[in-house]
C-alpha cells in the first residue's frame, strides 16, 4: 500500500515533468500525448467509479464521452459559422468559450446518463451491459446519419475553443487546463468514495441485497454514481474535442467504450489512480507497438489476458501484495 | 389487536404446483420472542423473504404496526423497522466489522446521501458503531476485515447489523448457527435483553435455545403452521413431536 502511494505520486510528478520537458525542449507532441493521456484518464475515473467501486459494468461510456464531445464540436461549429444554434423559442447561439461550453456539456452529459441510469439500472448483469451499449450504439448511428453536422466524416472546429486570458491554442496552455480538470475529478472521486455515500455503493457492488436489507436505497445511490460516472466521461469527451479539434461518430462507437474499460481494468479498477495508470500505459503502447505494427492491439490483448488471469488489481495492483490476487 | 406489532394474514407463495407457503397466519406481540421452527425446506426462510418482501407473496397481508406493508418493496420495509439476519452470513466482505455496523446506521441517521463528507470524521456513528460492537461481544475485533472474521463472529456481525437499524422487529434467520456453547449464551442473554424493546421472530434449529427464549412457538410444516403455542404446549404437542421433533422432550 505505501509502494502503491508512492507510485501514485511518481504517476503525478510524471504527468507534470513530461510536459515540462516538452516545453523546454520544444517538443509539443509529447505535451499533446500526456494531454491525451490526462483526458482519457479523466473519462476512465468517471468509469472506475462506476464499474470499480460499485459494479456496474456499464459497456456504453461512449455515449457519455462522445455526447460531450458532440456538444462542443456542434456550439463552436455554430459559433464559426455565425448561425443559430436554435430559434424556436428563443435564439440562441453557438459558443467557442470554454467556460461556456463545459457547463453545457456536463449538464446535458449529466441529463443524458440520468435518462440512460434510470432506464438500465432496472436491470442488472448481462442485461445491463447490453442496455448500456444498446444506448451508445444508437446514438452512434445517429451522429453517423446526421449530415449537418458531418455525419460519417465528422466534425471539424479548425480553432480551439477559447479561455479567458489565455492562449489555448498554446499546447502547453491546453494541457495546464486538462490538468486542472484532471485533479478536480480526482479530488470529486476521492471525496466521494471515502464520504457515507461511498460507503454505500462499495457495499453495493460486493452485496447489493445485504444493502437493500439495511434500508438503503441501492438503485437511486447506483443512478447517482452513474450520473456522476456519464458526467465525468462527458467532460473527457469535450476535452478531447478541443484537444483534437475535431470530432466525429468514432467517440460514440463502442471501441469507445471498450477503450475506456481497459484504462480501468489495466491500471486497477477500484483504485483511485487506476485509470490514469491505465491511460498512460495504454499511450505508450500505442506509441511504441505502433511503431513496429499496425496490429499493436493484439499485444494490448495478450497483456489484458496476462493481467486478468495473473493480476486481477491491475498493474497498481502489483504494488499492493496482498490484494493482488484478488478474484 | 393492539398489542400485536406484526400480523401476518394467509400468506401463501407458490412455485409451479409446489406450496412453500400455504395461507399462513402468524403474528408477533410487543416484548416476546416468537420462534418458528420446523424441518429443513418447510418454507421458515420463505416466510421471511415474504416478510421482508425480497419474495412476493401470491396471497395474503403483512401488517406492521397496524399499517398494511403488502405493496412495499423490500427497502421500503426495511426502512419503516423490519430488520433480519440472514440464514448464511451475508455481511461486506472487504469492510472491517465497525464499517459493517457503521452502514447498518447510515439509513437511521440519514447519512446515506451525505456524498463528500469523510465518513471516518463521523464520531457520533463511530461511538454507535463501537456499542453495537461492544453489545455482540466483538469490540475486540472490530477492526477485523468481515471475511476474515470466524464463523461465530461473522453469525454475531449479523445480528449486529440487525441491531445497529433499530427496528421495530427483528427477523433472526438461524443465527445461532455453528455458534460454539458460550456464543449461543451470548445470544441468548441478548435476544433476552433485545425483547424488552423489540419483539422478535426467531427461526432456529437449537432446540434448547429455543425452548430458553420463546414465549411462544410456531411450528410450520410442507409451508402450513401445524401448531402454535406456549413452549409447554408445544413440547407436549404429538403432532409437532410426530413432524419435528419426532422426540421426546
Amino acid at each position: 500500500m505505501i509502494i502503491e502511494k508512492f507510485f501514485n505520486k511518481w504517476i503525478l510528478f510524471l504527468l507534470i515533468i513530461i510536459p515540462i520537458f516538452g516545453l523546454i525542449f520544444e517538443e509539443p507532441y509529447y505535451i499533446t500525448l500526456t494531454t491525451k493521456v490526462i483526458i482519457l484518464a479523466i473519462a476512465g475515473i468517471g468509469l472506475n467509479l462506476a464499474l470499480g467501486y460499485c459494479g456496474l459494468i456499464s459497456f456504453g461510456h461512449a455515449a457519455f464521452f462522445g455526447t460531450g464531445g458532440y456538444v462542443t464540436g456542434i456550439l463552436s461549429f455554430h459559433a464559426l459559422n455565425e448561425e443559430l444554434l436554435f430559434s424556436w423559442p428563443i435564439d440562441i447561439f453557438g459558443s467557442s468559450e470554454m467556460l461556456i461550453i463545459w457547463p453545457v456539456a456536463i449538464l446535458v452529459c449529466a441529463f443524458l446518463s440520468l435518462i440512460i441510469g434510470f432506464l438500465s439500472l432496472r436491470t442488472s448483469g448481462v442485461y445491463f451491459i447490453m442496455i448500456t451499449l444498446a444506448f451508445a450504439q444508437m446514438l452512434y448511428f445517429f451522429s453517423i446519419s446526421w449530415p449537418t453536422y458531418g455525419g460519417e466524416d465528422g466534425l471539424s472546429i479548425y480553432v480551439r475553443n477559447s479561455f479567458p486570458m489565455v492562449n489555448t491554442m498554446d499546447p502547453f496552455t491546453f494541457y495546464f487546463i486538462c490538468l486542472v480538470w484532471l485533479m478536480i475529478t480526482l479530488f470529486i472521486s476521492f471525496k466521494l468514495i471515502n464520504s457515507a455515500f461511498g460507503m454505500a455503493f462499495q457495499a453495493i457492488k460486493q452485496n447489493e441485497e445485504r444493502v437493500k436489507s439495511v434500508g438503503i436505497e441501492t438503485y437511486k445511490v447506483k443512478l447517482i454514481v452513474f450520473v456522476i460516472s456519464g458526467t465525468m466521461a462527458g467532460l473527457a469527451g469535450s476535452l478531447y474535442t478541443d484537444l483534437n479539434r475535431f470530432v466525429s461518430p468514432s467517440v460514440l462507437d463502442w471501441h469507445t467504450s471498450g477503450e475506456i474499460m481497459i484504462f480501468v481494468i489495466l491500471g486497477g479498477m477500484a483504485r483511485l489512480y487506476g485509470p490514469i495508470v491505465g491511460a498512460a500505459f495504454f499511450i505508450i503502447l500505442e506509441q511504441t507497438l505502433g511503431t513496429y505494427t499496425e496490429n499493436w492491439q493484439f499485444w494490448l490483448g495478450l497483456i489484458l489476458i496476462l493481467e486478468i488471469l495473473y493480476a486481477r488489481s491491475g498493474i497498481l495492483g502489483l504494488f499492493d501484495k496482498k490484494k493482488n490476487n484478488e478474484k | 389487536m393492539k398489542n400485536k406489532i406484526l400480523n401476518i394474514k394467509n400468506l401463501s407463495k407458490s412455485y409451479g404446483a409446489f406450496k412453500v407457503t400455504d395461507q399462513i397466519a402468524i403474528d408477533l406481540n410487543f416484548n416476546e420472542i416468537h420462534a418458528l421452527i420446523g424441518p429443513n425446506g418447510a418454507g421458515k426462510s420463505t416466510l421471511i423473504k415474504q416478510i421482508v418482501g425480497s419474495v412476493k407473496q401470491d396471497r395474503g397481508s403483512i401488517l406492521l404496526d397496524q399499517e398494511d406493508i403488502t405493496d412495499l418493496s423490500d427497502v421500503e420495509r426495511a426502512k419503516i423497522g423490519i430488520s433480519r439476519t440472514f440464514q448464511v452470513s451475508s455481511i461486506i466482505p472487504s469492510f472491517s466489522a465497525i464499517e459493517n455496523i457503521i452502514l447498518s446506521l447510515l439509513n437511521k441517521s440519514n447519512k446515506t446521501f451525505q456524498l463528500f463528507k469523510n465518513i471516518k470524521d463521523n464520531n457520533e456513528l463511530e461511538l454507535k458503531a463501537k456499542n453495537i460492537l461492544r453489545e455482540i461481544e466483538l469490540i475486540e475485533n472490530s477492526g477485523m476485515v468481515a471475511s476474515e472474521l470466524s464463523h461465530g463472529d461473522r453469525r454475531k456481525l449479523e445480528v449486529g447489523l440487525a441491531l445497529a437499524m433499530n427496528p421495530k422487529v427483528f427477523l433472526f434467520d438461524e443465527p445461532m448457527a455453528g455458534l460454539d456453547e458460550s456464543g449461543t449464551q451470548m445470544m441468548i442473554n441478548l435476544f433476552k435483553k433485545i425483547k424488552l424493546n423489540t419483539p422478535i421472530l426467531l427461526i432456529e434449529h437449537d432446540m434448547e435455545a429455543v425452548f430458553a427464549l420463546a414465549d411462544r412457538v410456531s411450528v410450520i410444516n410442507y409451508g402450513k403452521i401445524v401448531a402454535t403455542g406456549t413452549v409447554d404446549q408445544i413440547r407436549s404437542n404429538e403432532l409437532v413431536k410426530d413432524v419435528y421433533l419426532g422426540y421426546e422432550i
